[in-house]
């Protein structure tokens, strides 16, 4: 039984959900650990009182706010929990929404969420309500001491809830010096582009995207281990703004090659060694065969490092 | 103006057009910092080498890898980057597919692209016209912070944004999750019926603006109250909304009947349905205006 992460409650008119939440997502990136340059050797972190200029023990820490340059006020876990209210395991659906309005860039992390103590019915219930009408609810609530705006919709047989980001969140890009080019591109050149864009224009077929860093980055640390040196990498020249046809024109032939060479397949696929799968749609990110861990191309080499590979945090 | 997260091209086709990427979010957050109780002084964290005991600066740390017989490999940044050169400079525009298409489940943080220089901007301009309102995505990977990042880049008005996606093995699959949900519970379809009806009677055009963290202003005004000076006692909670009515699972028809009814009722009391369809007072964002517009 997968273990949840919180437990709480969806409202959404007079009707109470118990529902239990669970990570959807987990990263696969190699994690390091801080060791000294120098000697190797592991790195403490010590929490240091400047006062006193010595360590202090856990149970000695406290919360406190900045409120001016090195002056703080001290809150204690009970008076942030006073901030939270009676509400802080209750995710409140608001409203419901077309999905296809909300901007990606609101999206933060997903979660499943399973029913919690006598609460597959009612769970099942609004399971069958999104999935029918094909909304999202968009709700409220507090988690790991942060409000977060909530989504709520149905995949596949589960609830999944995504937490939101705000709308102040978001940075405001005329803060940042965007350089305008002083002559648009002609109209011969966004042709020529629109061409190339369908040229390369594919589905969306999350397995053939791999992660092939991973199995660099196992192999450089082969290579250390056994004392090889590591050639540092160079960087892209940028296309002048004169070559900018003559490139586009370039890429387009390059592409008409490679689709006289593989005649049999109609679209260039993004990563050719990869197994194309078939008939599953290609919205569910969870359906169809998973592969375990790193697969083709990356079993040369780093064996006895890639056991090492895991998650972060 | 900040200073950019990364730097390289953007790669589509032959063309390369040098940008820097910035992040879309920003910190709003209350963030605390942890002082020591007795004498309310800050708490500095350091990093002390355990073999010699000492302060060790930053500069001195390396990532650290265990190999399976125990011993550590210490790798630098540069020897990151090469282990992909090109992915660490580079962001390759593989394909365009449908923005529609990519589940949000994919979906991580976002990022403004924009032009290094003057003149990579015309080349930068020529990708946003190329892709214009098409409702398509460029998709590409690249590696920042020692990672591969898949991305998404779509033209908002100008700009090119980039949102880093999971890779496919990093999304768990739902079906242990599912196979949790008793599976004698199935609704019937009356309930199923009033939970949409419920549903339909609550949806609202998506107006982010709407919603605010209430939550931050509440902490916010605890700090201003205890900088004053001002005991604070149990209840904040009382400017809270009201308690809501114990749970209601074992009559779920009930419940879910009574709020079919009050919601109805609330919708006529105020006069036409659609008045009370939007959210609140807020003026939609600019964003998702334009968002709705190119959805629909």
């Amino acid at each position: 039984m997968p273990r949840s992460l919180w437990n709480g409650t969806i409202a959404f008119g007079l009707v109470r959900v118990p529902v239990r939440l669970h990570t959807a997502t987990e990263s696969k990136s190699i994690s390091f650990r801080e060791r000294h340059s120098s000697d190797g050797a592991a790195i403490a972190h010590r929490r240091v009182c400047t006062a006193e200029d010595r360590e202090v023990p856990y149970s000695e820490i406290a919360k406190g706010f900045e409120v001016s340059s090195g002056s703080y006020v001290m809150l204690s876990k009970e008076e942030i929990a006073a901030a939270e209210g009676p509400e802080a395991h209750v995710i409140d659906v608001e409203h419901f929404v077309d999905g296809r309005e909300i901007d990606p860039a609101y999206y933060e992390r997903a979660y499943y969420l399973s029913p919690g103590k006598l609460g597959d019915e009612a769970y099942r219930t609004l399971h069958s309500a999104l999935k029918s009408s094909g909304r999202v609810g968009i709700g409220r609530f507090l988690f790991h001491g942060k409000a977060h705006l909530a989504a709520l919709r149905a995949l596949e047989e589960v609830i999944v809830l995504h937490t939101m980001r705000f709308a102040d969140e978001f940075a405001d890009p005329r803060e940042l010096e965007i350089a305008k080019a002083d002559k648009r591109p002609s109209k011969l050149e966004i042709d020529t582009a629109r061409l190339l864009v369908e040229q390369l224009v594919a589905s969306f077929e999350p397995e053939s995207y791999e992660n092939s860093y991973r199995a660099a980055v196992l192999e450089v640390i082969e290579q250390k281990a056994r004392g090889e040196k590591i050639q540092a990498p160079r960087r892209q020249e940028q296309t002048g703004e004169g070559e900018l046809l003559s490139a586009l024109r370039a890429s387009l032939e390059e592409g008409h090659a490679r689709k006289r060479r593989r005649p049999a397949s109609a679209k260039p696929s993004p990563a050719e060694e990869a197994p194309r799968s078939s008939g599953l749609s290609s919205r569910s990110p969870v359906k169809g065969p998973r592969s375990s861990g790193g697969s083709s191309s990356s079993s040369k080499g780093a064996s006895s490092a890639r056991r090492r590979t895991r998650g972060e945090g | 103006m900040t200073r950019p997260l990364w730097s390289g091209s953007l790669s589509f086709g032959l063309v390369n057009v040098p940008v820097v990427l910035h992040s879309a979010v920003r910190d709003r957050g209350v963030h605390f910092s942890q002082l020591h109780e007795p004498d309310g002084s800050p708490i500095q964290t350091r990093r002390v080498c355990a073999l010699e005991g000492r302060e060790v600066p930053y500069s001195e740390i390396a990532k650290g890898y265990e190999m399976e017989d125990g011993s550590w490999v210490l790798l630098s940044e540069e020897d990151l980057a090469a282990a992909a050169p090109r992915k660490s400079h580079t962001i390759d525009i593989e394909a365009f597919i449908e923005e529609r298409e990519i589940d949000p489940i994919y979906l991580d943080r976002p990022y403004l692209l924009i032009p290094e220089n003057e003149s990579a901007a015309r080349a930068y301009a020529l990708l946003v016209e190329a892709m214009g309102d098409s409702g398509r995505v460029a998709l590409g990977r690249f590696v920042m912070r020692a990672k591969e990042h898949l991305v998404s880049i779509r033209p908002r008005g100008e700009l090119l944004t980039l949102t880093t996606m999971r890779f496919h093995d990093e999304v768990r699959s739902s079906v242990d999750v599912a196979a949790e949900i008793e599976a004698e519970a199935v609704p019937g379809g009356e309930q199923v019926e009033n939970a949409m009806a419920i549903i339909a009677e609550l949806e609202v055009p998506f107006e982010p603006a709407a919603y605010r963290d209430e939550h931050r202003a509440h902490l916010q005004r605890l700090i201003k109250r205890k900088q004053k000076g001002q005991k604070i006692s149990a209840p904040a909670a009382a400017t809270m909304s009201e308690p809501k009515p114990t749970p209601t699972a074992p009559d779920l028809m009930g419940a879910l009947e009574q709020s079919l009814a009050r919601i109805r009722g609330e919708n006529s009391g105020a006069g036409k349905k659609k008045a009370k369809k939007a959210p609140a007072a807020q003026p939609a964002s600019r964003r998702s205006r334009a968002n709705t517009k190119r959805s629909r």
